[in-house]
């Protein structure tokens, strides 16, 4: 039963990571851009959470600071989408990304300081709850449900919808579309800016488990990519799957080898490279169509 | 219009640019910016004011450490004037960064480029170790403010390094006697982060708490700086029957794994202990609620009641509207070392100033009197604090002063 607890808590953290590594995914997916300023706009999500909420917790405040992260990263994707449509090369794009992102964090960290914040989870699951006989914290739970939610909607909209297909599509081949007198370029900055927004709410939903403070956003891209490479590029149910797989990793697999618990991760990145290198789960290309 | 490449090649194309993202950004991280260091030719002033250097870091983790020390260092000159010993200071301060590569080129230019007499500061023990040799070798003296690494200073004592913080193995093995005596026999779990500081620590606890009869139930080592989440190893020390555990954990890694402590229900059952950086300074206000009852233990506590500490408390709270942090009364220290030892020396070069570090004897500090032992290191009263809420914040409330083990 020790383990039950553990499988929960690595979907807890899988659940975080899906929503920051979906965007990252389907962004390279459909425009070829690397977002090396995903984790930044992450970490703007996490100080949001710490200047509406840090240790005074009210729904309200809450639902604020997801609202204001989904605006302020949904702006900030749609100006680096509009920065790095003209440049081409992966090269060039790492370089526009990287730079952006350091510009942001030196500001965030120039604004708020270098303390570690942390922000308080919303009342009504500040506690802890019983679970298979261990204290288990409430939050977490409804971590879970968030990200089951959101994958859900997210796989209707892009199986069941007009719009969904048309990106979809685009996806797998974007002249071909473009040759069909589809706008790409309308489809293309609005997946940015719901990415960017997706990563900016996980900043805040993550806030009472993760906190805030400069260098975080290292380590959440870093998880991000890692999700993605695992995954697969450019699908919704490719980084759900890798997002659940980096948990279970990070909690399962360290519960139940801890001594080699710095490598699991990449251990299983390197598996994952070496037998399906396209990724588990990869977008549906021209070759399956 | 491109010919469309087969699926599968465009996609390992796409993924392999991914892992080199995700290399590259693991490398940038681990890199941080590095300093340029070049050799200038250098005015040094005959009988003018001595230069003194400060590295700390001004950027990176560990800037809250570096504010709180550069607080300390320049309480203790206003306070005398801008003087030191008796002469003008110079003083250069420059940015230690995270880690060696930065901090050692900014040491390294201070006695080259600056010809500093002494050079005070130093957060990592990394960059300390780095820097160790090129001192003994200049022969200036390095009065570390904070890094706590065992091998630093060396068995017998360079004239050149000096310590005014503490070792790790003294700050974990200080808690050892009392853990024994509060568990009673009962057996206690010990985790730390996978490094040097974190195992010299808990080393350093494990030998006295073994001696006064302690039993230990289990050890856990969490991979540094990439740990998020404790649950695994907070659900496996419940199933070692440990009725206690003794833990270190700095910054980020102190917040996370005190709020989950509490999260994960151990802290009804097992009560915390750990050394005081656990609970100091900023990350006690990120813990909040979650860390009442952690007890640790330091070199320091604001709530010292000496009129010396009082003293110093009000000065500091006046100019910086903060309490004092063990970081800053180090600092504080390694100028009033550095005071005495001008008082002492002939000329303000390196030579002369650790010629009179040697002399300087006993240091009335806010954290009590100490003097330098055999090796350079701080022989000093140890102060077991518990976290106690009052009047909605939270401090680390002094127990008693802890028997030298």
């Amino acid at each position: 039963m020790q383990y039950a607890v553990t499988v929960l808590n690595g979907l807890a953290l899988g659940a975080i990571l899906f929503l920051i590594a979906v965007g990252l995914s389907l962004v390279f997916g459909i425009m070829d851009v690397l977002n090396l300023a995903h984790g930044a706009v992450y970490l703007v999500g996490a100080y949001v959470a710490v200047a509406l909420i840090e240790g005074h917790a009210s729904v309200a405040g809450f639902v604020a600071a997801v609202l204001v992260a989904a605006l302020v990263g949904g702006l900030a994707g749609a100006a680096l989408a509009g920065m790095s449509i003209p440049v081409r090369g992966h090269l060039d794009q790492a370089l526009l990304t990287l730079g952006t992102a350091l510009i942001i964090t030196e500001l965030i960290s120039e604004f708020f300081g270098n303390e570690v914040r942390s922000v308080a989870p919303p009342p009504g699951l500040d506690a802890s709850v019983g679970l298979f006989g261990q204290a288990y914290p409430a939050y977490r739970l409804a971590l879970v449900v968030v990200g089951v939610v959101v994958a859900v909607g997210l796989h209707l909209l892009l199986e069941r919808t007009r719009i969904g297909a048309t990106l979809r599509a685009t996806v797998a081949d974007r002249q071909m579309v473009e040759a069909m007198g589809i706008r790409t370029r309308r489809l293309v900055i609005s997946v940015f800016a719901a990415g960017a927004a997706l990563a900016a709410v996980g900043g805040v939903l993550a806030g009472p488990v993760l906190g805030a403070q400069p260098g975080l956003d290292d380590t959440v891209l870093l998880l991000a990519l890692v999700v993605v490479v695992i995954g697969g590029l450019g699908s919704v149910r490719g980084a759900l799957l890798g997002a659940v797989l980096v948990g279970q990793v990070q909690a399962l697999g360290v519960a139940l080898l801890p001594d080699q618990a710095s490598f699991l991760l990449f251990a299983a990145m390197a598996a994952v490279l070496l037998l399906r290198p396209a990724g588990l789960l990869p977008a549906r290309g021209p070759a399956h169509a | 219009m491109d010919v469309p490449m087969p699926k599968s090649s465009r996609a390992r194309r796409r993924s392999s640019s991914m892992v080199i993202a995700a290399l590259l950004t693991g490398l940038a991280t681990a890199c941080g910016g590095s300093a340029i260091s070049g050799e200038q030719p250098a005015s040094q002033a005959a009988g003018g004011p001595a230069t003194i250097g400060l590295v700390v870091p001004k950027s990176g983790v560990y800037a809250p450490l570096g504010a709180d020390m550069e607080n300390g260092f320049k309480l203790y000159l206003d306070q005398h004037g801008g003087k030191l010993g008796g002469k003008e200071i110079d003083l250069k301060v420059s940015d230690e960064g995270e880690g060696p590569q930065t901090g050692v080129p900014a040491a390294t230019k201070l006695v080259t480029q600056d010809k500093a007499g002494a050079v005070v500061g130093i957060v990592n023990s990394a960059t300390a170790l780095g820097l160790r040799d090129t001192f003994i070798e200049s022969k200036v003296p390095l009065i570390i403010a904070n890094a706590g690494a065992d091998d630093v200073t060396t068995s017998g004592g360079s004239p050149y390094i000096w310590r005014t913080s503490f070792t790790n193995n003294a700050v974990g093995a200080s808690l050892g006697a009392e853990v024994a005596k509060q568990v009673g026999g009962e057996p206690v779990y010990l985790i730390t982060a996978d490094y040097a500081a974190g195992k010299e620590m808990v080393g350093g606890f494990k030998k006295a708490f073994e001696d006064a009869g302690g039993k230990v139930a289990g050890e856990a080592y969490t991979p540094f700086g990439t740990t998020k989440d404790f649950q695994p190893y907070l659900s496996k020390i419940k199933g070692t029957g440990a009725k206690a555990v003794f833990c270190f954990y700095a910054g980020a890694e102190a917040v996370g794994f005190v709020k989950q402590y509490d999260q994960f229900g151990l802290s009804g059952d097992l009560p915390l202990f750990g050394t005081g950086f656990v609970t100091e300074g900023a990350v006690l206000d990120a813990q909040g609620a979650a860390a009442v009852g952690t007890q640790t233990s330091l070199h320091y506590s604001d709530l010292i009641d000496s009129p010396k500490n009082k003293e110093f408390v009000t000065a500091y709270q006046a100019a910086f509207k903060e309490a004092p942090t063990v970081y800053a009364v180090q600092a504080y220290d390694a100028a009033a070392v550095l005071d005495a030892a001008l008082a002492k020396a002939a000329t303000t070069d390196g030579e002369a100033i650790s010629k009179a570090l040697a002399e300087i004897g006993a240091v009335d500090s806010p954290r009590g009197t100490w003097t330098f032992d055999a090796e350079h290191d701080p022989e000093q009263p140890y102060y077991l604090r518990k976290v106690e809420e009052r009047s909605g914040a939270y401090v680390n409330a002094l127990v008693s002063e802890l028997a030298k083990g």
